[in-house]
């Protein structure tokens, strides 16, 4: 019951298949959550925990690709593991495209089930490591003044001090007291850790944009 | 004078006419017989010869003539004799009366005479009749029995032992022995016949009915084997019990073998077309193995990562293989139900229930309906009664209505793809039947092509052998029962089909 243990969400409408992965997903360590349909995962409330969802393809009303879909309009999406009763090649390809992680034939290989599983419920915190880590980031670059975020994009393009207070018309040491400003806050020991940060929010060395949380 | 008598006579209906004549021709005699007893002995008239003359004259006329002549003549004798005892002749004077006693006994013997006579005959001609009666009979019978002997229908009449007393020109056809050889015999011995039913259970129908109706199979002089349709009808005596029995037969062999071949060749036209639906469902049906398989591998996994860990707990591990033995006997399930549907032999008729082949079947297209998304509802009767057939078949009519459903109901609207399986009990007249239904939302049918819907090889689905319709509509009427479409007063179509109850 430790919190790391990850979440295995199980949609298939077989009742028997229901029971024996949410055993199956249990023996391995995970924990588990079943749901007969589509729809029924749709409107449950789910923690958000990391792990993945382990889907049918077919499935009466709502099919195992149509919540796919539904499920990557939204944020937050899980990694999927689709299980099939009959795989053929174009149904997978656009299971594939659409960003599942397997798609696996009934009778399952288990191991490769289990395997599968670890692999998405990896992926998934890496995802949510890289959300959380980003969030941050945004955070710090958020609490910039404005000038002290023209100050960043320029000294991530490249420029020198003196450039830059040609540029605003300022004094280069108050320039060199900003970008201090600029380091500390966004908790970059370096310029190359501070180009960094700038990518990964999506700064572009001579771009203009200003990426917020909400963009 | 004579003359006017002959007149009037004619005038007189024939049977008077005979009796005035004899009568005539009597009292002539009387005359004659009077005149000679008068002539030969003048002086003293011979009364008692002339008496017995008389008598003999009557008992003639009572022999050949009728009654009323003999009577009249008699009294017309005592006429006579009166006269001959008191000359002259014919003087008509009776001054010296007879002894009374004399004449009335005269007058007696000649009535009692003529009363005997006359019931002799009455006798004689009885018997006469009853002879020629008799002798017509006869005629008729041999006559009869000569048209028996050009049927081709073999005739045997054969009494309350079944001892053969007739036996026609086509019996010995059929079955080789002759009249002189089968009469005697008895019959279900010489002819080794195998009743459909106990004998005991048709001679039972025979005597209260006093027909019986069915096939036989019976042994020919040369030891071959022939089917014959036969009818039985029991005679009964004046005192109404059983005295024989008539048998006629009718070589139905070649009927019979062209029969076995159709139904035959008709089963295994049915095999062929449940096995190639079969072959259209192989991807449903390999998934509803595919289901159970899929949880036993897990189960089986989970239950040696369970044992794989210290100290495990083993009643997760005893839960887990219970799950396993559950769900192989399901697998087991689907596997067994396959084999019975592609089974090349046709199964005798038994009791069975409609709603157990519902049951049976649905699982063999659950997969098929899921897959385009049409939704399956039941709606079956607590009470209905059990019909006579074969599962299998009946199975297969359900599954070919079932894939025609699904097929009709996946091109359209998403709240219009459900399917309903129903069964129903139906009283027509006082006759119990039990119904099964199933209704779809779908395209529907083309009034156009509802008149040959049931034919052979008429189909509107491109890949289709339109086989389908036709071999149920066949299944249905080896079943007694028929199949029928009815359109929906919204959408879609409801087949139905509907067997006689079996009566118990």
């Amino acid at each position: 019951m430790n919190a790391a243990r990850a979440l295995i969400h199980i949609v298939d409408d077989d009742e028997s298949i229901r029971r024996s992965l949410r055993g199956l997903v249990e023996s391995a360590g995970h924990a588990a959550a079943t749901y007969p349909s589509a729809q029924d995962f749709l409107t449950a409330s789910r923690p958000d925990t990391p792990g993945c969802l382990v889907l049918d393809v077919q499935m009466p009303g709502l099919s195992g690709l149509d919540l796919q879909r539904q499920l990557a309009a939204g944020e937050g999406a899980l990694p999927i593991i689709f299980l099939t009763g009959r795989g053929n090649i174009p149904m997978s390809v656009q299971a594939m495209k659409a960003g599942a992680v397997e798609f696996l034939t009934k009778p399952i290989d288990a191991p490769a089930l289990l395997a599968a599983i670890g692999h998405a419920v990896e992926r998934d915190r890496a995802v949510r490591a890289e959300r959380s880590g980003l969030d941050e980031l945004r955070g710090r670059y958020q609490s910039l003044t404005p000038r002290e975020r023209d100050v960043m994009h320029g000294i991530v393009a490249g420029r020198l001090n003196k450039q830059i207070a040609a540029e605003f018309g300022t004094s280069e040491a108050t320039v060199k007291e900003q970008r201090g400003q600029v380091m500390h806050k966004m908790a970059a020991d370096s310029l190359a850790a501070l180009v960094r940060i700038a990518e990964r929010l999506g700064i572009r060395s001579e771009g203009r944009s200003y990426p917020t949380k909400d963009g | 004078m004579p003359t006017t008598a002959i007149a009037w006579s004619l005038l007189l209906p024939p049977a008077a006419r005979r009796v005035a004549g004899q009568s005539l021709l009597a009292v002539f005699a009387l005359a004659a017989v009077t005149l000679a007893c008068a002539w030969y002995q003048p002086a003293e008239p011979q009364l008692t010869t002339a008496a017995l003359l008389y008598l003999v004259i009557v008992v003639f006329l009572s022999l050949n003539g009728s009654f009323t002549a003999a009577i009249t003549v008699s009294i017309i004798a005592v006429v006579f004799l009166q006269d001959l005892a008191a000359p002259p002749l014919f003087s008509l004077s009776f001054n010296e009366p007879l002894d009374l006693i004399a004449l009335s006994s005269f007058l007696t013997t000649a009535l009692v005479i003529t009363r005997l006579v006359s019931r002799m005959r009455g006798s004689l001609e009885k018997l006469r009749a009853s002879l020629e009666e008799l002798g017509r009979a006869e005629k008729a019978t041999r006559q009869q029995a000569a048209l028996l002997d050009l049927t081709h229908d073999t005739v045997v009449v054969r009494d309350t032992q079944d001892v053969i007393t007739f036996w026609n020109r086509g019996a010995q056809e059929l079955y080789g022995w002759s009249a002189t050889q089968a009469v005697g015999r008895v019959v279900h011995a010489l002819l080794h016949t195998k009743f459909p039913v106990p004998l005991a259970q048709i001679t039972e129908q025979l005597h209260s009915t006093g027909r019986w109706e069915g096939e036989l199979i019976q042994t020919r002089q040369d030891s071959s084997e022939v089917v014959v349709a036969s009818r039985w009808s029991l005679q009964r005596n004046e005192a109404a019990l059983p005295a024989a029995t008539l048998e006629t037969n009718n070589d139905i062999t070649a009927h019979k073998q062209a029969q076995d071949a159709l139904l035959q060749a008709q089963t295994e036209l049915a095999r062929i077309t449940r096995v190639t639906t079969l072959g259209e469902l192989a991807a449903s049906i390999a998934h509803e193995v595919n289901q159970p398989l899929t949880a036993i591998v897990a189960d089986a996994n989970a239950a040696l990562n369970w044992l794989a860990m210290e100290d495990p707990n083993l009643n997760v591990v005893r839960e887990t293989l219970t799950a396993i033995v559950k769900d192989s006997e399901r697998a087991a399930e689907v596997l067994t139900r396959i084999r019975g549907m592609l089974s090349r032999s046709s199964q005798p008729f038994q009791a069975c229930d409609l709603g157990v082949v519902v049951r049976e079947t649905l699982p063999l297209v659950r997969s098929e309906f899921t897959r385009h998304s049409v939704r399956v509802e039941i709606e079956l009767s607590a009470d209905l009664p059990l019909v006579l057939g074969d599962f299998i078949l009946l199975q297969q009519v359900l599954l070919n209505l079932l894939v025609n459903a699904a097929e009709a109901s996946r091109e359209v609207d998403p709240a219009r793809r459900v399917v309903t399986v129903g069964t129903l009990m139906q009283r027509d007249d006082a006759r119990l039947s039990s119904v099964l239904q199933v209704r779809d939302a779908g395209v529907g049918i083309r009034e156009a092509d509802l008149p040959q819907l049931f034919e052979a090889f008429y189909t509107t689905k491109p890949e289709g052998l339109g086989m389908g319709l036709s071999i149920s509509s066949a299944i249905l009427e080896r079943h007694g029962g028929r199949l029928w479409v009815t359109a929906n007063l919204d959408y879609g179509v409801t087949f139905h089909f509907s067997i006689p109850a079996l009566v118990s």
